[in-house]
C-alpha cells in the first residue's frame, strides 16, 4: 500500500513468471527442483530487500547458493557422522 | 455572578459565539454560552491579497496584516480574518476560497472544539470551573489535564435503546430500553403510543448518552418519520433549539479495504453513539472512545464514528495551535526528487523475516513497545526535520523538537504508564477492562500516526519522514538480532517490531531478561517480553511447503494461553462453526507440553473433527453458526465473475435492497443455482439444501492448517 517500488516478493513472482517458458520445457522432475530454487530465494526475502540492489535477482541467486551450501554442509556432517559410526 | 465546577461534555458553534454543556458536581446539566472569536489566515500574492481584503471589507469581519509561522516555509506575511460568528465560518471561508482559489489558507477548517481547547486549555470531558452571568461565561479555568492517568469518572446517565432484531432483515416489534439496572421494552406496534412512551422516558431520565443499536441507520430516521405521521414532536436533543444533525452514508477506501459507513445522527447537548455504526466501538467501547475524545479534542460522538486518523490529525492541529504554527487547509509538501537507487533505498517497509518452518519448543517472543512512535520521539522524526541528510534517516540532531514528536510524546508516555499499571494489576481486578480499553484506544492513535506521515492528504505528512521511521526500525531490528545472536540465541523469526528467540536450556521468563536489557541498551527503545511459548508453530505456504509464511503462526504460552495469527480463526470471513472447531482443536493441542507431545494429540483431534462433521450432517448445527461474512469490494455491476458475497447481494437486490461497496454480506452456502443464500432474505433456507460438502472443505482446510506442523517434511529445520 502506498509503495512506489514493487516489493521483493512481487519482483521474484515476476521473474518466476518471466521464466515460465523455461520451466515448462524442463522435465517434471527438474521442475520440482527448479521450484525449490525459488523457494530457497524466498526464505531470504528480507535479506534480498536489505541489499537495496538495482538488480535484486543477483541477491536472489546468492540466496539460492546459500541454501545449497547449507544443504551440502548438512549432508557433509551426516556423512562424517556415518563414517565415524562405521569406523567404531 | 454564578459559579460552577464540573465536567465539560460538549462544545458547538453558534452564530454569536459557542454553546457549552457542563455536568456539574451537584448533578446538574448546565447550558452555557461564551463569546468566541475565530481567526483564519490567507497568504500569497500581495495583489490578490489586496483584492481579497477589499472583498472582505463588505463582510462582518475584522482584518489585520500580520506575520505567522508556516511549519515548512517559516514566517509568512498573512492577512488575518477574524469573525465573531463561528457558525458562519464555513460559509464565509467557502465563498472566499471560491473567489480567490490560488491563495494559501490556514486555520480555516479547524473543528470548533480544538479552537476552544487551544484558547482556554480546557479539555473535553475534563474538569473545569466557570464563572458566568446570565448563562454567559465570564471566565473558565481548567482543573484537569487530558494526560491524567486516573481521571475522575464522569457520572454519566446512559440510556440504551436497541430493537429486538436487525431492522435491515425484519421489521422490529419492540425497542429494548435499559437505564441503570432497569430494563424494559416498548412496543412498536402503535407508533403513537411508542412516541409518547419514549418522549416521557427521555424527559424523565434526561440521559447524557443515548447508546443505540441501529440508531443511526434506523431509530432516529424512523423517529422523524413517526413524528411526522403522528404529529407528536419528539426532539431527542437536550438543546431544544437544535434538530438532529444527519450526515449521509458513504463508502470509502482506507487501510487497504473498502469500508461502508451508514447515515449518522448527531445530537446537541447529549451524545448519541450507534454501536453498530461506530468504527472501533467493538474494539475499545465507550471507555476507549471517551479516552480518545479526551486526548484528541474531538467530541465523543464524532470520535466514536471516525477513524483514529481523524483523532491524530486533531492532535497535530492542537500542537500546532499551541505552538503558534498555522494549520494549512491543504497539504503543501510533495515527495522530494530522488534518483532510482535513492528511491530503492528509501522505499521499504518494516523488516519482515521468513521464519524457520515447523514446531519449536521454549520460544520467547519479545516486542519493542510502541516501536514506531518511540522512534519518532527518540530520533525527532517529523516532516519538517527529515530529508536533509540522505545518509542519515533520523531527524536533524540538535534541532528543536518537531511537531510530530511533540504531539506523540505525552500520548506515548500515557500509554506506557497505563500498560505498566495493567501489568501490575491482578487480571481479575475490576479496573483491568477499563484500563485495557483506554490503552487500546491510545494504541490505535499511535499506530495510525505512523501511517499518516506518509498519507497523501495528511497536512503534516511527508513521505520522507514515513520512510525515515521504517529505515530506523529495520536498523534497530538488525541490531537486536545481532545482540541476540552474540548471546547465543537462535532468531527463529522477526516481524516488524517483535522477535522470536530460542536457546537450549532457556525456559523461564527471567532467562530472557539479560537479552532484553542488552537490546534495550543497544537500541534505546524499550522492549518487553510478550511471553515464553511452550511451543510455537510457524507455517509453510499452502502452495509450496518449502516456503515459509511470515504472518501465520500459532502457539501456546507457558500459562496455557493460546496465541494465533493469520490462521482461519483470525479471519473475519470464517464461519463461527469452523472457528469454534479450530479453536477446540488448538485447545486439545495446547495440552502438549513439548513439540514431541504434539503428534500424540492427533487421534483426539481427528475424533473431534469427525464428531463435528457428524453434527453438521445430521442437522444439529444452527444455521447462524454457518453464516459466512464477506464484504462487497465494488458495486455489483463492477464484478466480472461475481464472488459469493456479490451473488448474495444480487439476491437481495432483486428484492429491492440497495447495497453499497464496503457493506458486509451474510450468506450460507447452499445447493441452488447461485450456490449461496443471502441471510437477510425473508424466506429462510431449507436446512436440507445446505451445501454441507462446501462446509466440510472449509473445515478440512482449517484443520490442515493446525496439523501442518506434523507433516514429515516440516520436521524442525535448523540453521547450522
Amino acid at each position: 500500500m502506498g509503495r512506489t517500488v514493487i516489493t521483493i516478493t512481487q519482483q521474484l513472482n515476476e521473474t518466476e513468471s518471466m521464466l515460465s517458458p523455461f520451466r515448462r520445457t524442463l522435465r517434471r522432475s527438474d521442475q520440482y527442483v527448479f521450484d525449490g530454487l525459488f523457494a530457497a530465494a524466498r526464505r531470504h526475502i528480507a535479506a534480498i530487500g536489505q541489499a537495496e540492489s538495482l538488480l535484486p535477482f543477483e541477491s536472489a541467486l546468492l540466496a539460492m547458493l546459500l541454501e545449497q551450501s547449507k544443504e551440502i554442509a548438512v549432508l557433509q556432517q551426516k556423512i562424517e557422522e556415518l563414517i565415524k559410526k562405521n569406523s567404531c | 455572578m454564578a459559579e460552577a465546577t464540573g465536567w465539560l461534555l460538549d462544545v458547538y458553534a453558534e452564530e454569536d459565539g459557542i454553546t457549552l454543556w457542563l455536568l456539574t458536581d451537584d448533578d446538574k446539566r448546565l447550558c452555557l454560552r461564551m463569546d468566541f472569536d475565530i481567526t483564519f489566515y490567507a497568504a500569497g500574492d500581495f495583489g490578490l491579497l489586496r483584492q481579497a481584503w477589499i472583498y472582505l471589507k463588505e463582510k462582518d469581519v475584522r482584518l489585520e496584516r500580520t506575520i505567522r509561522r508556516d511549519l515548512f516555509l517559516g514566517e509568512r506575511d498573512v492577512m488575518a480574518v477574524t469573525t465573531s460568528n463561528p457558525a458562519g465560518l464555513q460559509k464565509l471561508f467557502g465563498e472566499l476560497q471560491r473567489q480567490f482559489p490560488s491563495l494559501d489558507y490556514y486555520d480555516a477548517d479547524i473543528p470548533i472544539t480544538l479552537r476552544f481547547i487551544a484558547q482556554t486549555n480546557t479539555h473535553l470531558l475534563g474538569r473545569c470551573h466557570v464563572r458566568f452571568d446570565e448563562k454567559w461565561i465570564q471566565s473558565i479555568e481548567p482543573l484537569s489535564s487530558p494526560w491524567e492517568i486516573d481521571p475522575t469518572p464522569i457520572p454519566l446517565r446512559i440510556l440504551t435503546l436497541a430493537p429486538d432484531c436487525n431492522p435491515a432483515i425484519r421489521k422490529p416489534k419492540q425497542l429494548h430500553v435499559k437505564y441503570g439496572q432497569r430494563e424494559y421494552s416498548l412496543s412498536l406496534d402503535l407508533p403513537r403510543l411508542f412516541m409518547i412512551g419514549l418522549k416521557a422516558d427521555l424527559q424523565r431520565l434526561d440521559p447524557d448518552l443515548i447508546l443505540t443499536d441501529y440508531g443511526d441507520t434506523w431509530l432516529f430516521p424512523q423517529l422523524s418519520t413517526w413524528s411526522e405521521e403522528t404529529g407528536i414532536e419528539l426532539n431527542p436533543n437536550r438543546d431544544e433549539h437544535r434538530q438532529v444533525l444527519t450526515r449521509k452514508a458513504d463508502s470509502y477506501f482506507a487501510y487497504g479495504q473498502v469500508t461502508y459507513r451508514g447515515v449518522q445522527s448527531y445530537l446537541f447537548g447529549r451524545w448519541h453513539i450507534d454501536r453498530r455504526n461506530a468504527m472501533s466501538f467493538g474494539e475499545y467501547g465507550l471507555e476507549g472512545a471517551m479516552e480518545q475524545a479526551r486526548v484528541t479534542g474531538i467530541g465523543v460522538q464524532e470520535m466514536a464514528r471516525k477513524s483514529p486518523g481523524a483523532g491524530i490529525t486533531a492532535m497535530q492541529m492542537l500542537t500546532a495551535l499551541g505552538n503558534g504554527i498555522m494549520v494549512p487547509v491543504q497539504k503543501q509538501q510533495v515527495e522530494g526528487t530522488k534518483t532510482l537507487s535513492e528511491l530503492i533505498r528509501a522505499d521499504h517497509g518494516g523488516l519482515i523475516y521468513q521464519p524457520l518452518i515447523g514446531l519449536h519448543g521454549d520460544v520467547a517472543q519479545i516486542d519493542f513497545s510502541s516501536m514506531y512512535p518511540a522512534i519518532m520521539v527518540k530520533h525527532n522524526i517529523s516532516p519538517e526535520t527529515v530529508g536533509f541528510d540522505k545518509l542519515n534517516p533520523a531527524g536533524l540532531e540538535n534541532a528543536p523538537e518537531g511537531l510530530i514528536p511533540k504531539t506523540l510524546r505525552p500520548l506515548l508516555e500515557k500509554r506506557l504508564m497505563l500498560k505498566n499499571i495493567l501489568s501490575d494489576l491482578n487480571p481479575r481486578d475490576c479496573r483491568v477492562e477499563i484500563l485495557k480499553a483506554r490503552a487500546a484506544a491510545l494504541k490505535w492513535l499511535l499506530v495510525v500516526c505512523f501511517g499518516y506521515l506518509g498519507y497523501k492528504n495528511a497536512r503534516f505528512g511527508k513521505i520522507e519522514s514515513h520512510e525515515a521511521v521504517t529505515a530506523m526500525s529495520r536498523e534497530l531490528m538488525l541490531q537486536a538480532k545481532e545482540v541476540a545472536e552474540d548471546m547465543g540465541f537462535t532468531v527463529l523469526h522477526m516481524y516488524v517490531d517483535c522477535l522470536f528467540v530460542q536457546q537450549e536450556g532457556f525456559r523461564k521468563p527471567s532467562d530472557f531478561t539479560p537479552l532484553m536489557n542488552a537490546i534495550e541498551e543497544k537500541t534505546g527503545i524499550p522492549i518487553a517480553l510478550e511471553g515464553v511459548f511452550k511451543w510455537v508453530a510457524f507455517l509453510a505456504s499452502k502452495r509450496d511447503a518449502r516456503v515459509p509464511v511470515p504472518n501465520q503462526y500459532f502457539g501456546v504460552f507457558q500459562d496455557g494461553m493460546l496465541k494465533y495469527r493469520g490462521i482461519e480463526l483470525r479471519r473475519r470471513d470464517t464461519t463461527t462453526w469452523v472457528r469454534k472447531i479450530q479453536l477446540a482443536v488448538l485447545e486439545v493441542l495446547a495440552r502438549a507440553n513439548t513439540p514431541h507431545e504434539f503428534a500424540n494429540r492427533i487421534p483426539e483431534v481427528m475424533a473431534l473433527v469427525e464428531r463435528a462433521k457428524r453434527e453438521l450432517r445430521t442437522g444439529r448445527v444452527s444455521l447462524e453458526e454457518l453464516i459466512v461474512r464477506q464484504k462487497l469490494s465494488r458495486t455489483l455491476d463492477g464484478y466480472k465473475s461475481p464472488s459469493p458475497a456479490a451473488r448474495a447481494a444480487l439476491q437481495l437486490q432483486t428484492k429491492g435492497r440497495q447495497l453499497a461497496p464496503g457493506q458486509s454480506m451474510e450468506f450460507l452456502f447452499a445447493c441452488n443455482a447461485s450456490g449461496v443464500h443471502a441471510w437477510e432474505l425473508e424466506e429462510a433456507l431449507d436446512p436440507g439444501r445446505l451445501d454441507t460438502k462446501r462446509y466440510f472443505r472449509l473445515l478440512d482446510r482449517a484443520i490442515r492448517t493446525v496439523l501442518d506442523p506434523c507433516r514429515p517434511l516440516l520436521v524442525p529445520e535448523r540453521l547450522l
